[in-house]
């Protein structure tokens, strides 16, 4: 099973994604987070199983076709943000 | 028993006739973090999944880390470290006999991993209110970064015990091979075990040590069917040697060849 990791450096920032594992139980899983990603000085770290994610909505699949449009839009919006 | 507890800010200031005991205990846990820091490094790469080699590597590092730290402390008792370190033979180790072979199996792996990982974890627990001060001044933070390591121990000792009758019967196997070698390392009550104890440089005797440990351990050993309460509690220790709490042998020659450094020799520059 797929497990996603979650982490932040202090109480006071958003929860970040830092990656992924795979585990057969949640028991594993707490493990192979520690020991995967504690490198660096974390303040809480949290994993979930991915397929109980749960998505509530998508752009690209709001619109099927408008598909390429959407792409196109999201890529634009992408190096909007990455350009100063 | 003296109502006032004295305690040692250095080796010097220890008692004479328990300073040698003291020595010997911090190089048996020295050598045994050493050794079982290879033990993990073994599996490194043959692991059963991606994420759990990662776990022995991490190990190995807290391990070999631990081992470090405890050497260390034998340069205030006189000692050459890098000499203990890179220059002794497979003889003169002072690991737990448990560890001299290199697990041959995943479930030899784990029953190393929460038996003698285990049992180290419990002899470092008698030493948090050590009068010995440079000795109690880092027992906790092993202790502290060991809390990983028995959660791995555990989760795979009960993944491969409770997986069917084949995991089970390699786990009970694994498991029945360590057991009295580890009941056996925590000491005879006479000798330097009561030494130790009546200088408060440690909580508990041999026997409380295997108590702790058994109850430790027990609902892992149930679920592979030993009957814990059936346990030896009153190992043989007549070939025992209490300063390398071993009973002959030794680790393999190949690994501690490798902890030396021997192939590395060449690069060593002074």
């Amino acid at each position: 099973m797929i497990y996603e990791v979650f982490a932040r450096k202090t109480r006071g920032e958003p929860l970040r994604h830092i990656g992924n594992l795979n585990a057969p139980d949640d028991d594993l899983a707490r493990v192979y987070a520690f020991s995967t990603y504690d490198e660096e000085k974390w303040f809480d770290m949290f994993v979930a199983p991915r397929d109980r994610f749960l998505e509530v909505f998508n752009r690209l699949d709001a619109e099927p076709v408008d598909r390429a449009a959407a792409l196109a839009e999201a890529e634009a919006e992408r190096k909007a943000a990455v350009t100063p | 028993m003296s109502t006032a507890v004295n305690e040692y800010p250095k080796a010097a200031a220890l008692p004479e006739d328990v300073r040698g005991s003291v020595r010997d205990l911090v190089l048996v846990l020295a050598d045994s973090k050493r050794v079982l820091g290879m033990r993990y490094g073994q599996w490194i790469l043959g692991a059963p999944e991606l994420e759990a080699g990662i776990a022995c590597a991490s190990m190995a590092q807290d391990e070999w880390g631990h081992a470090r730290l405890l050497y260390a402390l034998l340069r205030d008792f006189g000692e050459d470290v890098d000499a203990i370190e890179h220059d002794r033979s497979a003889g003169e180790y002072f690991s737990m006999d448990a560890l001299d072979g290199e697990p041959a199996s995943w479930p030899e792996l784990v029953a190393v991993n929460a038996l003698v990982d285990g049992a180290l974890s419990v002899q470092l627990g008698a030493l948090t209110g050590s009068a010995f001060l440079p000795l109690r001044q880092r027992v906790q933070k092993l202790i502290d970064e060991e809390a990983f390591h028995a959660a791995h121990g555990v989760a795979w000792f009960q993944r491969i015990a409770r997986s069917g009758d084949e995991g089970r019967e390699a786990m009970e196997q694994a498991a029945a091979r360590i057991l009295p070698l580890a009941l056996r390392w925590f000491g005879p009550d006479a000798g330097r075990g009561r030494g130790l104890q009546e200088a408060s440089l440690t909580d508990a005797g041999g026997s409380a040590m295997r108590n702790r440990f058994i109850e430790r351990v027990s609902p892992l050993l149930r679920l592979t069917g030993i009957d814990t309460g059936a346990v030896d509690l009153e190992p043989d220790f007549s070939d025992f040697d209490e300063a390398s709490r071993r009973s002959g042998g030794a680790p393999d020659e190949r690994t501690i060849a490798q902890i030396r450094g021997d192939r590395n020799r060449a690069f060593l520059m002074d």
